[in-house]
């Protein structure tokens, strides 16, 4: 049997699930905002697109790293998480910047802080993907 | 707490919440039981999808009727996000029966719960 065969079956298919439900999620959001009213929060729109890249490159990254290529992942997952808690950050300092909500707002809290809970989940679960020593 | 509904579409809706809420339970607790997923569950979801259709179908009939939701283009988003979410995660673990298959169909079935609750949001 394969490596990949081997790692079909386990817990990255539901951060997969949960990636690509994000790449929908805030892709759609983005396009809908920036096509229909982009004048009114650009910050928080255009933040909203690099949120729904970041989820496409982290999918990515989870499905190398499933087949034991974890490089990607490893340095990806960080970057969704200094995103997050950059955005959520400057969301709760600079309001002036974000009339209008983007995905990473206050931590993601219109999305039940599952984006900020997501790139935490992935890098625990990159960390077990470690060979033993 | 939410209103009553007021039409049919609005009953279409708030069974397909509650049971989509059903499902996303039933496959949270499989996952957690850490067992192979049961056909049972697959039947639940197609289920759910067979609602869902009738459910989108009924909505894009009020909208050629002229009843305008109050945000039509995320309402049409979420519309067509509560009939593809579903089929797709269905897909993706179509010839996998562990038990973190379970777990993409709570992620799955936890989506279109909210999806549908949004439907109804968007609608007025």
């Amino acid at each position: 049997m394969t490596a990949s065969k081997q790692r079909r079956s386990g817990a990255h298919q539901v951060l997969l699930a949960l990636y690509a439900l994000f790449v929908l999620a805030a892709g759609a959001r983005a396009a809908v905002q920036l096509a229909t009213d982009a004048g009114r929060a650009p910050v928080a729109y255009a933040l909203s697109a690099v949120a729904a890249a970041t989820y496409a490159a982290g999918w990515l990254a989870i499905r190398r790293a499933s087949v034991g290529r974890t490089g990607f992942a490893s340095v990806m997952l960080w970057v969704e998480l200094a995103g997050v808690v950059t955005v959520g950050t400057l969301s709760l300092v600079e309001r002036d910047w974000f009339p209008d909500a983007s995905v990473w707002s206050d931590y993601g809290i219109g999305y039940g802080f599952v984006p900020a809970v997501l790139p935490v989940a992935g890098l625990l679960w990159l960390r077990s993907q470690r060979p033993p020593v | 707490m939410p209103p009553l509904p007021q039409t049919a579409l609005d009953q279409i809706t708030y069974v397909a919440v509650g049971y989509a809420g059903l499902v996303t339970l039933a496959a949270l607790a499989v996952t957690v039981r850490r067992v192979p997923r049961p056909q049972v569950l697959d039947n639940g979801v197609w289920i759910l999808e067979v609602l869902l259709a009738v459910r989108a179908v009924a909505g894009l009939g009020t909208m050629l009727n002229g009843d305008r939701p109050a945000e039509m283009s995320a309402h049409i988003g979420y519309l067509v996000a509560s009939v593809c979410v579903l089929p797709i995660a269905m897909q993706s673990v179509a010839d996998d029966r562990g038990p973190w298959s379970s777990g993409v169909v709570t992620v799955a079935a936890l989506a279109v719960t909210v999806v549908a609750v949004r439907l109804q949001m968007t609608l007025r």
